[in-house]
């Protein structure tokens, strides 16, 4: 099983430096200044598991298809990534996104065709520092991954889920890879729209009069959306979310509000205009979103300006 | 008339240096820190109207000069606790206050301290702020308007406080449907305060997204609900007004509330938007918008709290 992967980024570089030393066959598709950066250092990971620099494969330019590509890019970088990941896609080949949201499932289906494309999700705490090093600060570290349809799993996502067993990345084979997007993206949703549109952490938010009121029923708007789908997270799923949203005192923020208050990219669109668009469709109202995708239209609108001076 | 002035703002600031040029009797009350900058330098003023040096008088004390006969407040809203104890010593039986504060809820505050005999209507339409070295930096509009809140004439010594505006280059003066013109401008800061700040945007920012427009004409007609509720609804004409201007395209009109909040500052969120939101509430009015604005400003001071701005 050859793996690709896009980018030698925080998860990727994460999860493809671990296959890489269990001994899978794993090649980076990187930009020429990570090449020579990786094929000079090594690709260093420090970790809540343990450290290792080690010699990987890194190639600038695809030649010949791979049997899974596994690409975790920016939602607003996806265009350039299937570009980049296009001769990297044979007739059998296996696309595994690990991206939040569902919109880009969409948008891989009509470029490769849905049966390439399969479900993933990322449970990882991890980031690059300026020197290029994968900083892994979570206890967790888990990628899981499946059909969409539910059938069995094709036989290279079994390979992988024995690769990733043996990595020691937790995870692997999930046959309701669909239903945990949607729960994941009901919780990243609330959390994004709440805390950039308060512009607060999660504690921040809870300690207006109606704080709670105000994110409990944005949850309810997505699940109501995720139902319309067929996908409603069932009462054991809505507590778990409900409660994560809920901890008094939580310093806990959106990545989303982080990247604002930095001035960079948001993948507002992905995470909040798409549950929004998808709510219109379904006949769903979503008035909470709705303001706080206002709030990030002027953010965004903001940074354009500012970027073009 | 004998003025004390609480506050040396842009808007007592500039008032009262304009009375004093004027030579009218008038006396600003401040603390220590400001009253001895002023002392040194005099009310710094520029202004399109001209710049001016102007020594005035001034004492830390409510209780030093008085009482007086009108007595202005030109303080925020959140600071109205600490003003009612500075100007207490400072009024007289026959003392007349002016609060030039924005919103309402500081009217029973007063009404409970002073009696709402003594309490007059007041009004500010004077832009400016102050700059870094204390100087008052008037920008737009010089107008104050001021009135008997019942409606009825108005009393003498606001008569005179008519007069020595009049005198001294304000526009305005006495008003008398002060509680109508407050209703106004309250119906409009709460929607341009709740907007700028819970969108983080100037009016133009807000109006160029897909459901800005939308949002703010909502939350107008929250607040039009309200007043109306309250028995001051906006004439038709003052209404589309707001309509047009808080949704004109383009607009850099931003609420001076964003300032504060972007300077990591106090912000008048309580009086503003939570007190509408109440009065809302209390006459059973749904107003999604300025919930959503008020939890904002509050989830603001909650971070401003801890320590948790950069």
């Amino acid at each position: 099983m050859k793996v690709l992967i896009l980018g030698a980024g925080a998860i990727g570089g994460y999860v493809g430096g671990r296959l890489h030393q269990s001994g899978a066959d794993v090649t980076f598709l990187v930009r020429p200044a990570r090449h020579e950066a990786l094929q000079r250092d090594g690709l260093v990971i420090k970790s809540t598991k343990g450290d290792i620099t080690q010699k990987v494969k890194s190639i600038t330019k695809v030649d010949q298809p791979y049997d899974v590509v596994l690409l975790t890019p920016k939602a607003y970088d996806l265009d350039s990534a299937m570009d980049a990941i296009a001769p990297a896609v044979g007739a059998n080949t296996t696309v595994l996104p690990l991206l939040n949201g569902m919109r880009h499932l969409d948008v891989l289906d009509v470029r490769f065709g849905a049966e390439k494309v399969v479900g993933g999700l990322a449970r990882v705490g991890v980031a690059m520092n300026e020197k290029g090093w994968i900083l892994h600060t979570s206890p967790f570290a888990a990628i899981s991954f499946g059909e969409r349809d539910g059938k069995a799993a094709r036989p290279v996502l079994t390979e992988l889920d024995a690769a990733i067993k043996k990595s020691g990345v937790d995870g692997g084979l999930n046959p309701n890879i669909v239903q945990d997007l949607w729960d994941k993206w009901i919780m990243l949703c609330t959390l994004a729209a709440t805390c950039c549109l308060m512009r607060g952490a999660s504690g921040d938010i809870l300690e207006a009069d109606e704080g709670r009121e105000i994110v409990l029923e944005t949850v309810d708007e997505g699940r109501k959306v995720a139902a319309a789908a067929g996908h409603d997270p069932g009462d054991k799923g809505i507590t778990t979310i409900r409660s994560f949203l809920t901890v008094k005192g939580s310093k806990f923020a959106a990545s989303m509000l982080h990247d604002l208050e930095k001035g960079a990219m948001v993948e507002a669109d992905h995470i909040v205009g798409d549950m929004i668009a998808r709510a219109k469709k379904a006949g769903i109202a979503t008035p909470n979103l709705r303001l706080a995708y206002a709030h990030l239209q002027v953010y965004m609108a903001q940074r354009a300006r500012k970027t073009a001076k | 008339v004998k003025i004390l002035i609480l506050g040396a703002g842009a808007v007592g600031g500039y008032w009262g240096a304009r009375l004093t040029q004027a030579g009218i009797d008038t006396t600003f009350l401040l603390r220590e820190k400001r009253a001895e900058k002023v002392r040194k330098t005099g009310l710094v003023v520029k202004s399109p109207k001209g710049d001016a040096v102007v020594p005035v008088k001034v004492v830390t004390k409510g209780g030093e000069g008085g009482p007086y006969d009108v007595v202005v407040l030109a303080c925020k809203a959140y600071d109205l606790d600490s003003a009612i104890e500075s100007i207490a010593p400072a009024m007289g039986p026959n003392s007349t206050i002016v609060p030039m504060l924005n919103g309402h809820a500081h009217f029973a505050t007063l009404d409970g301290k002073f009696g709402a005999a003594r309490v007059a209507g007041g009004l500010a339409r004077i832009s400016g702020m102050l700059g870094p070295d204390g100087e008052i930096l008037h920008t737009g509009p010089s107008g104050v308007s001021f009135g008997e809140r019942d409606g009825k004439p108005a009393r003498p010594s606001l008569v005179e406080l008519d007069a020595a505006c009049k005198k001294a280059g304000i526009d305005g003066g006495i008003n008398a449907s002060i509680n109508q013109d407050l209703w106004d401008k309250w119906i409009m800061l709460s929607t341009i305060a709740g907007m700028c700040s819970s969108m983080r945007g100037t009016v133009g920012d807000i109006t160029a997204t897909e459901d800005g427009a939308a949002i703010v004409l909502e939350t107008l007609e929250e607040s039009r609900k309200v007043a109306a509720a309250e028995g001051y609804p906006p004439s038709d004409k003052v209404y589309s007004g707001l309509q047009t201007s808080l949704t004109t395209k383009g607009s850099k009109a931003v609420a001076s509330i964003l300032g504060d909040m972007e300077k990591g500052g106090q912000a008048e969120g309580k009086q503003i938007v939570g007190d509408m939101l109440a009065r809302a509430r209390k006459h059973g009015i749904a107003a999604p918008n300025l919930r959503f604005a008020y939890a904002h400003l509050q989830a603001y001071e909650a971070r401003r709290a801890r320590g948790g701005l950069k």
